[in-house]
């Protein structure tokens, strides 16, 4: 009886959990960036580059991860029933959170579900993101306490619910049958990708079970610090331990602050970044990885901080702001991290949540 | 672990809908407490409110009367 209870309330966040850190561990064995077999920040950044928005060389290739995790949550919302088009909570706001939580991954190099892949890597440079991310949580929380709000969003036509998995489909035909107009990195993190249809697979059966249990890194988060429910918790912690043992086995955990794949050691501007990405996430009301899923579902606002997000990675890296990866030139350690021009974007970034968040507290009377 | 007991739930379209609604039921002195949305109502992953479905006509008068929306009122066992 018991144990029914922990399996019917835990089962399914403790499933998606394994399952996603055992796709990402698939991912990466079979060619995806080290301690990155999903990373949504990277991945969209990735997009951007194919479509041509920005020109850094080592990141760009359409990644059929993130095509199949929109297309495996809207499977699973039609299949259950579950797949309602809505819009209209703020788009506008969503779109320019939606960049600076893009723009505090780049500089921390990672996603809140990348912080995760790391740490299961034995990456000591992602405890410094982890406070960062929980920081900025808080920071949101206290916001959502003092009654922050987006607005509600209201039911659209259903069509209209399908436009971003409309625009996913769109990338894999492009990808599929129109290959020579985008743009494919030839070295770099952009080269390293797992087959095309394992990727998509990985992304689709992860789609599918995200959407089901309602995975999320910063709701995890959230329950715990605002309601002592750790549901969502248990999904974050599964990715994290299926990770570290996956590597223990397969001889790839490297317990290091040093020479750790695609990461910097700058441990200040990785917990900046993150708490970026955590307190734009509260406000956004998930994390990125969720933003796919529920733009999945048919949510139109989720759709349009997705397209944030992209943007958010173009100007990234059009205007130098994304972190760059240690590294050892001629047998010298060469600390990466980010330079002016991304330290300047993160304090604008924190400026720019403060006035959002300011400006969408009640009014007095209200 | 406790048996499971009859719970009534009331779902928002907004954080800031049940954050109010905790306000509201405080003052006065209204049981219940902020949940995450059960899976079993929505794939959102929102907040909601449960309180003991005794007080459900109380709560509605009071929810009614501050204008604050609710996206839904269920009774679970939870």
């Amino acid at each position: 009886m018991k144990g029914n209870r922990l399996l019917k309330d835990y089962g399914l966040p403790l499933a998606a959990g394994v399952i996603v850190g055992v796709a990402a561990l698939i991912l990466t064995a079979m060619g995806n960036p080290k301690n990155m077999g999903f990373c949504i920040a990277c991945f969209e950044r990735d997009i951007a580059g194919a479509l041509g928005l920005h020109s850094a060389a080592v990141v760009q290739y359409i990644r059929p991860e993130i095509i199949g995790m929109v297309l495996g949550a809207m499977i699973a919302a039609v299949a259950f029933k579950e797949f309602k088009a809505k819009a209209g909570s703020s788009p506008a706001v969503r779109f320019i959170l939606g960049a600076f939580v893009m723009i505090g991954a780049l500089v921390f190099l990672g996603c809140p579900l990348r912080m995760v892949i790391r740490l299961g890597g034995g990456d000591l440079t992602a405890v410094a993101a982890l406070a960062g991310f929980i920081a900025g949580i808080l920071v949101g929380i206290v916001f959502l306490k003092k009654g922050f709000s987006l607005g509600r969003a209201y039911p659209g036509r259903t069509a209209g619910g399908f436009a971003l998995p409309g625009f996913m489909v769109l990338l894999l035909a492009l990808l599929l049958f129109t290959p020579s107009l985008l743009k494919f990195s030839e070295s770099g993190p952009g080269s390293l990708r797992a087959p095309l249809a394992i990727a998509l697979i990985a992304g689709l059966v992860v789609g599918f079970i995200a959407q089901r249990s309602r995975l999320c890194m910063a709701g995890g988060m959230r329950d715990v610090f605002l309601l002592k429910d750790f549901t969502l918790l248990t999904g974050f912690l599964a990715i994290w331990v299926t990770v570290t043992i996956g590597n223990l086995i397969l001889d790839s955990y490297k317990l290091s602050a040093l020479s750790q794949p695609v990461a910097h050691s700058q441990y200040l501007w990785s917990f900046l970044g993150m708490a970026l990405v955590g307190w734009g996430s509260i406000l956004l009301g998930g994390c990125p990885l969720r933003q796919l899923i529920l733009a999945g579902e048919g949510n139109g606002d989720s759709g349009v901080t997705i397209f944030g997000m992209i943007f958010g990675a173009a100007i990234a890296h059009n205007f130098g702001l994304a972190g760059s990866a240690d590294s050892v030139v001629d047998g010298v350690y060469k600390v990466g991290g980010i330079k002016t021009p991304g330290m300047v974007a993160v304090g604008i970034g924190f400026i720019v949540l403060l006035v959002i968040s300011l400006t969408h507290l009640p009014k007095k009377g209200d | 672990m406790r048996e499971k007991q009859l719970r009534l739930i009331v779902a928002f379209h907004t954080t800031a809908c049940a954050m109010a609604t905790e306000r509201l039921c405080k003052k006065h002195g209204l049981e219940g407490r902020l949940i995450s949305v059960p899976r079993q109502i929505t794939s959102d992953c929102g907040i909601a409110w449960s309180a003991s479905p005794e007080v459900r006509e109380t709560l509605d008068r009071f929810l009614t009367g501050a204008g604050i929306e609710t996206a839904g009122v269920y009774e679970l066992f939870l």
